[in-house]
């Protein structure tokens, strides 16, 4: 894990390009199993079941008694019809009435036929075809309850037999269903639609509830993805509910483990270009004496190619030291100073001062009090890789010019290097702040890394490089690069 | 005049003590601060140039030594850390100037030249730059042995230059130095005593740099040194 991720310290280009990619699309962006689905898949099959279930239940015990009232009124009714039966000379007679007979059949909503026989099967009154029992009709005291079909509607049947003699008549009343389906329907509306409702509640509280409760998951999540790579501050255990604790425990550790391993990988890469300046400045030293020594023409031409790799090597390990300044600089953020621009710049100029009076260059300054937040010394860094860009490809007689203000309202202080050399032209002007590009034909001493070098620093301090047509300059002559701070920290 | 080297490094050492050998210090190398505390201790020394990375007691801790046990001497720190803490703390502890590793010889000659001038300043009457003699305490100038008329605002703009040569002396400070005993003096003002000093310094070889925006700047005087001044 760890090797993974800590960046090779013998190329940190490739580092850089690891991490570039890995910034662009960051892992977090893929989706995984949302616990929000898994919970719902987990507990939506048993909620749905024990809502079917209740339901139905609910339904079936409602039915019954329904049906049983409505059953004892058919029988109510043979009963009533039976009390007109009477036995005259051992033959079975009925005496009903038209009245009696309206009041049997009057029903709001079903039809009622009815039907009486006497022993022998013959009918005395009523409608005759009611359909006779299935064998599996069901028997209720003296009653037989039945259902079966008449005149084309569904029908539930009430047969009586009522003694007559020695022998039994059989009383049969038949009624339409259209009460019970009504009656059907109402049970199942007010039982299946409340338990319905009941379980759609359900759902959408399960889902509002898993959305709260993720919700400083999601914040979590969001606060991770945006960080920078660089960014191994630990998560805030405090804020977060105490079951993710571990994971954040977990997370922290892994994130100081990244940033202790970036940070040996930086102690490393600086102690290594440290230690390279020491024998540099020994090699530079006795070389520039050498030159100084009456030299045959050949020899000094070797000696000074030997200077300038010098020179060189030593500007490349100034660098890369920078770069993994820079680099690890991201979480330092917390402690950036109060970088005074103009203080900066002034400082600067005793260092550059002597190679612009070597090189013939008019060196000037324009300097207004602006102040940023940043790393100071990565800030010169930046500073003093600018100004020694314009002076390596400004020509004698040239003039490099160092700026720094205040913003104008809403905008961050801003830093500028202005030359009159042969300038950058606008398709290389992206192309040179990346790592050890140089602009074909370029002869000087660089070694590509320095605008990227000032891109990452300005980066890490939020702010932009820009590089353009010098105003000064006769276009398209001369190049100015403008280093902007974000607005807030161009405050103060 | 003496120079010590205190320097761990034999090659690059060695490369300092020739380059100021050929300039015509009297150069002596130590390779450890211990060592040179006891050099100090029984010799006496114009200038020290300090490693700061030293094995044994560091830099830092020679230093403190040194100003402890009274040695006035200026001391300049060369260093391969460029961070800001290590120069202030240098700095803070006595140390009078710092050159980051590495560095062009002639500009180690000349910063050693200008911390020995600036002790000798501070300890006696006389200023020596090339040809230029300023007796700081008879208020009399002498170039190429001949006397030098200065008007007292040249006089006081040469001095503050003098006092820091190759380092850019801000336009403000000349103000300062200037306006200790006349009026408001404007910044035009300063360019024409400038002008005056060059016409006066210039033919005896002596060059006041501009610095666009900023300030002017003593070229160190170009003696035996490979010409600085392009």
């Amino acid at each position: 894990m760890k090797d993974a991720l800590a960046p090779d310290p013998a190329n940190p280009a490739d580092s850089a390009r690891k991490r570039e990619t890995v910034g662009s699309t960051p892992p977090a962006r893929r989706r995984p199993r949302s616990l929000r689905g898994h919970l719902a898949r987990l507990l939506l099959p048993p909620l749905a079941a024990m809502l079917l279930v209740g339901a139905t239940g609910a339904y079936f015990f409602a039915i019954a008694p329904a049906t049983e009232a409505y059953d004892y009124g058919l029988v109510d009714a043979a009963h009533a019809i039976a009390t007109r039966v009477h036995m005259d000379q051992g033959r079975a007679q009925i005496d009903l009435p038209a009245v009696a007979e309206q009041v049997v059949r009057a029903d709001k909503y079903d039809m009622v036929y009815f039907a009486v026989r006497d022993p022998a099967g013959q009918l005395l009154a009523g409608d005759g075809g009611i359909p006779p029992p299935p064998p599996d009709a069901m028997q209720r005291d003296d009653v037989m309850l039945y259902d079966s079909v008449y005149w084309g509607d569904a029908v539930r049947v009430a047969l009586f037999f009522l003694p007559c003699g020695e022998q039994r008549c059989a009383i049969t009343v038949a009624e339409t269903t259209v009460k019970r389906a009504t009656l059907k329907r109402d049970i199942l509306f007010g039982s299946v639609l409340p338990q319905g409702l009941l379980a759609f509640l359900t759902v959408a509280l399960l889902v509002w509830g898993l959305t709260r409760g993720l919700e400083p998951l999601e914040v979590l999540s969001e606060e991770i993805r945006a960080r920078s790579p660089n960014d191994l501050r630990p998560i805030d255990l405090s804020i977060e509910p105490e079951e993710v604790r571990p994971l954040l425990v977990a997370l922290n550790q892994l994130f100081e483990e990244v940033a202790e391993s970036t940070r040996s990988q930086q102690r490393f890469l600086a102690n290594a270009a440290h230690q390279l300046r020491t024998p540099l400045a020994g090699l530079q030293a006795h070389t520039e004496i050498a030159l100084s020594l009456p030299v045959t023409q050949a020899c000094r031409a070797e000696l000074e190619q030997i200077h300038q790799g010098t020179v060189r090597t030593a500007r490349l390990a100034n660098q890369l030291l920078a770069l993994a300044r820079a680099e690890g600089g991201a979480h330092r953020s917390a402690v950036f100073d109060t970088v005074e621009l103009r203080r900066m710049a002034e400082d600067g100029a005793n260092e550059w001062v002597h190679e612009a009076l070597r090189r013939g260059i008019d060196l000037g300054f324009e300097l207004e009090p602006a102040s940023v937040r940043g790393d100071a010394l990565l800030l010169r860094e930046a500073l003093a890789n600018l100004v020694h860009n314009a002076l390596e490809y400004t020509p004698s007689g040239g003039h490099v010019t160092v700026r720094c203000a205040k913003g104008a309202r809403g905008e961050g202080a801003l830093i500028e290097v202005e030359d009159n050399g042969p300038g950058i032209p606008s398709d290389e002007r992206s192309r040179v702040l990346e790592r050890f590009y140089r602009m074909p034909g370029t002869t000087g001493i660089g070694s590509g890394l320095g605008l990227a070098i000032v891109r990452e620093i300005m980066q890490m301090h939020g702010g932009s490089i820009e590089i353009r047509d010098a105003i000064d300059a006769p276009k398209p002559a001369g190049c100015l690069i403008r280093l902007r701070f974000p607005a807030e920290s161009g405050k103060g | 005049m003496r120079v010590l080297i205190v320097e761990d490094d034999p090659s690059l050492a060695a490369g300092q003590r020739r380059a100021l050998q050929l300039e015509g210090f009297a150069v002596d190398v130590v390779p450890r601060g211990e060592a040179a505390i006891q050099c100090t201790e029984g010799e006496r020394f114009d200038i020290v140039i300090l490693d700061i990375g030293l094995p044994g007691i560091d830099g830092f801790e020679v230093i403190k030594r040194l100003r402890r046990g009274r040695h006035e001497m200026p001391i300049l720190v060369v260093t391969a850390r460029d961070s800001v803490g290590d120069r202030v703390r240098g700095l803070d502890l006595g140390a009078d100037d710092y050159l980051v590793k590495p560095f062009a010889n002639p500009e180690l000659v000349a910063r050693v030249r200008a911390l020995v001038r600036r002790s000798q300043a501070r300890t006696g009457p006389k200023i020596v730059h090339g040809p230029l003699i300023m007796d700081t305490v008879a208020r009399r100038c002498f170039l190429n042995g001949q006397p030098l008329e200065l008007a007292a605002r040249e006089w006081a703009v040469l001095e503050v230059l003098l006092a820091r040569v190759e380092k850019i002396v801000s336009k403000d400070t000349i103000i300062q130095a200037v306006t200790g005993w006349v009026e408001d003096i404007s910044p035009n003002a300063i360019e024409v005593y400038i002008s005056r000093l060059r016409a006066k310094l210039e033919p005896a070889g002596i060059s006041i740099r501009t610095v666009r925006g900023f300030g002017y700047l003593l070229v160190d005087y170009p003696e035996n040194a490979p010409a600085v001044a392009g």
